[in-house]
């Protein structure tokens, strides 16, 4: 029993974990939180959906996909709704305002567009195979999500910690116009963040898409929700915390469920930032000199 | 006369003010530059416990609903104590996080009824026709039916509710606790360096506004007859910011016009309703994009006066 939900509150929070480093990510170079990047964990998974139903193609294919078109919105959000507000100075409200805004927009065209019923994906794509490793059981499904989010978040650490690129975009976290003196590029920079934060939403999408067997418009607003949690629990702007920020509140939740208080399980996250934020504001792994502390 | 107080104008009128106190709830935290996400969730807090104390404990109105306030203002100075020592961002999603906890636990308590709701709420224009006909009044004062004096009553209660918020907020304004807010809106730093208790004065803020929206809500519970959890959810604090957002939070009209604005739009235009939310999403990114201020801000005002001003010496 216990080993069984820790599996399955591994396989949760990994998923709470990827979506918590897309709102990180952007948190860390742009110091703002990304209202909109719950909606756009839900566009990823219509796309995923949608590749898989009538394009007919490979659940893999369908998650390419899915980062693709979630990288593509999220280009678009940065122009329209945050790049206007970076050339004039505003308060540090105003992003937070536009990206809500961007939020009930996608919302709503979701639901003008796919409709306000859940769908499922069609059989066939990874369901139903089962498998006992000793004590617990466990799905394909399951799998397939604890290889690829571990996987993604060890690469893009990798990534950020080793390459040129990664290099840039952590200059650029650590200040804009130093960054822009030292030569780089941070509007692109800003861009590419943006985009791979996406990407990361929209990968996010399809596989909670697959594990909960349900897509609808309104997933956004709750992932998004758990996503801020995390965020905060965590600390802003950690990709460490953001990790396992994530497996932790994964647990937590499944472990209100398994012994009891089901209904309250939609509390957990929030219950846990107000404590996090009478006992350690700055998150579990932020660092109190600085506010946040960044990757 | 008819026409003009028929039963769907004076309930969108009725809306409307209902909407412009709320947005002086949040005007309230704003003034302070503090954004709070928890207004919903403090609403739901004053309309719960003003529902409650009159349908099960049968407490008269006029003193449950300053108690739903009151219970609501409380509960902020809890939350707010650790929240208000972080930066914006930080306010912002503990409140929303606050506001979620709260739906939560109105789900699942026993006493809010869960899911369903409390119905049956006596309405506030039952209970003003009730004292109308006690007077003698049952057919109504001066041509005007039962129903629609209750109504109107209701409107004037409102109106009175607002005009006293108003004239309170500006005279607070020009208050020792109104500079203080205005300085700490203005630079946090700077307003601590000149000897401001900025922790007070902001908590100060983070409960007057939370007071108001508890009184909002408990005004709303007995205007509409039944309460749900679901109307308190995270689009209610969306749709009480955009009207600050839209209006503009710089002085007390702004988010008045913008609640008269966006509570009379929909109304008006019937026909694209279904796009509404997609309009207010729209229109939020355009406004922060070209007038984060909102349409009211204190340069408008200064530059109508400039224009009237002139004006009336020629």
């Amino acid at each position: 029993m216990f080993w069984q939900q820790l599996v399955n509150g591994l396989t949760l929070g990994s998923t709470y974990s990827l979506v918590a480093l897309g709102y990180t990510l952007i948190m860390g170079v742009l110091n703002i939180i990304n209202m909109a990047h719950g909606e756009i964990f839900m566009f990823g998974a219509f796309v995923g959906l949608f590749l898989v139903t009538y394009l007919k193609v490979n659940i893999f294919v369908a998650m390419a996909g899915a980062m693709v078109a979630c990288a593509l919105l999220g280009i678009l959000m940065e122009m329209i709704a945050l790049r206007p507000l970076r050339r004039r100075a505003v308060s540090d409200l105003a992003p937070l305002i536009s990206t809500i805004g961007v939020s009930i927009f996608l919302e709503n065209l979701a639901l003008k567009i796919f409709g306000p019923q859940s769908q499922a994906f069609p059989s066939g794509a990874l369901s139903g195979v089962q498998m006992q490793l000793g004590p617990v059981q466990i799905t394909l499904v399951q799998i397939v999500i604890l290889v690829i989010s571990f996987g993604l978040m060890f690469v893009l650490r990798f990534w950020l910690s080793k390459t040129r690129v990664g290099k840039a975009i952590r200059t650029t976290a650590e200040s804009i116009e130093t960054a822009n003196l030292l030569g780089i590029n941070t509007n692109k920079i800003i861009l590419l963040t943006v985009a791979l934060a996406s990407a990361l939403g929209g990968i996010a999408g399809v596989l909670v898409g697959l594990s909960i067997n349900a897509v609808e418009p309104t997933m956004g607003l709750s992932m998004g929700l758990k996503g801020l949690a995390v965020l905060i629990l965590g600390g802003m702007g950690n990709i460490t915390g953001a990790m396992l920020g994530g497996l932790i509140l994964g647990i937590a939740e499944v472990f209100t469920v398994a012994y009891g208080a089901s209904s309250y399980r939609d509390a957990v996250a929030f219950g846990m930032i107000i404590l996090i934020l009478f006992i350690r504001p700055q998150g579990l792994f932020g660092s109190s000199t600085r506010q946040g502390g960044r990757f | 006369m008819d026409v003009l107080l028929n039963q769907y104008y004076l309930q969108i009128a009725i809306f409307v003010l209902l909407n412009a106190i709320l947005g002086v709830s949040i005007y309230m935290t704003l003034s302070t530059g503090q954004l709070s996400l928890g207004n919903a969730g403090f609403m739901s807090i004053g309309a719960y416990t003003c529902a409650i104390l009159t349908v099960k404990a049968g407490l008269p109105l006029y003193l449950a609903i300053p108690i739903g306030g009151i219970a609501a203002s409380f509960m902020s100075i809890i939350i707010g104590f650790p929240a208000l020592r972080l930066t914006g961002i930080y306010l912002a999603i503990a409140t929303l996080g606050f506001g979620e906890v709260v739906r939560v636990i109105i789900l699942n308590l026993k006493i809010t009824n869960g899911a369903l709701g409390i119905s049956g709420i006596p309405t506030l224009g039952a209970k003003i026709g009730k004292v109308f006909s006690s007077l003698g009044f049952s057919q109504g004062i001066g041509g005007l039916t039962a129903q629609q004096t209750s109504n109107l009553m209701v409107l004037v209660v409102l109106i009175l509710s607002l005009a006293f918020l108003v004239f309170f907020c500006t005279r607070l304004n020009r208050s020792r606790v109104g500079r203080a807010f205005a300085a700490i809106k203005a630079d946090e730093a700077a307003a601590e360096a000149m000897g401001i208790n900025t922790t007070y004065y902001k908590l100060l803020a983070f409960a007057l506004g939370a007071l108001i929206a508890g009184i909002a809500g408990g005004l709303s519970a007995h205007l509409t007859f039944f309460i749900g959890p679901k109307d308190f959810a995270y689009n209610r604090t969306v749709e009480i910011l955009t009207f600050a957002v839209l209006g503009g939070s710089d002085l007390i009209i702004g988010p008045i016009v913008g609640a008269l604005l966006l509570t009379l739009l929909p109304e008006l235009l019937r026909s694209a309703s279904e796009y509404r939310l997609m309009i207010y999403g729209a229109l939020m990114v355009a406004m922060m994009a070209f007038r984060p201020q909102g349409l009211i801000s204190e340069e408008t005002v200064r530059f109508w006066k400039g224009k009237l001003g002139r004006r009336v010496k020629k």
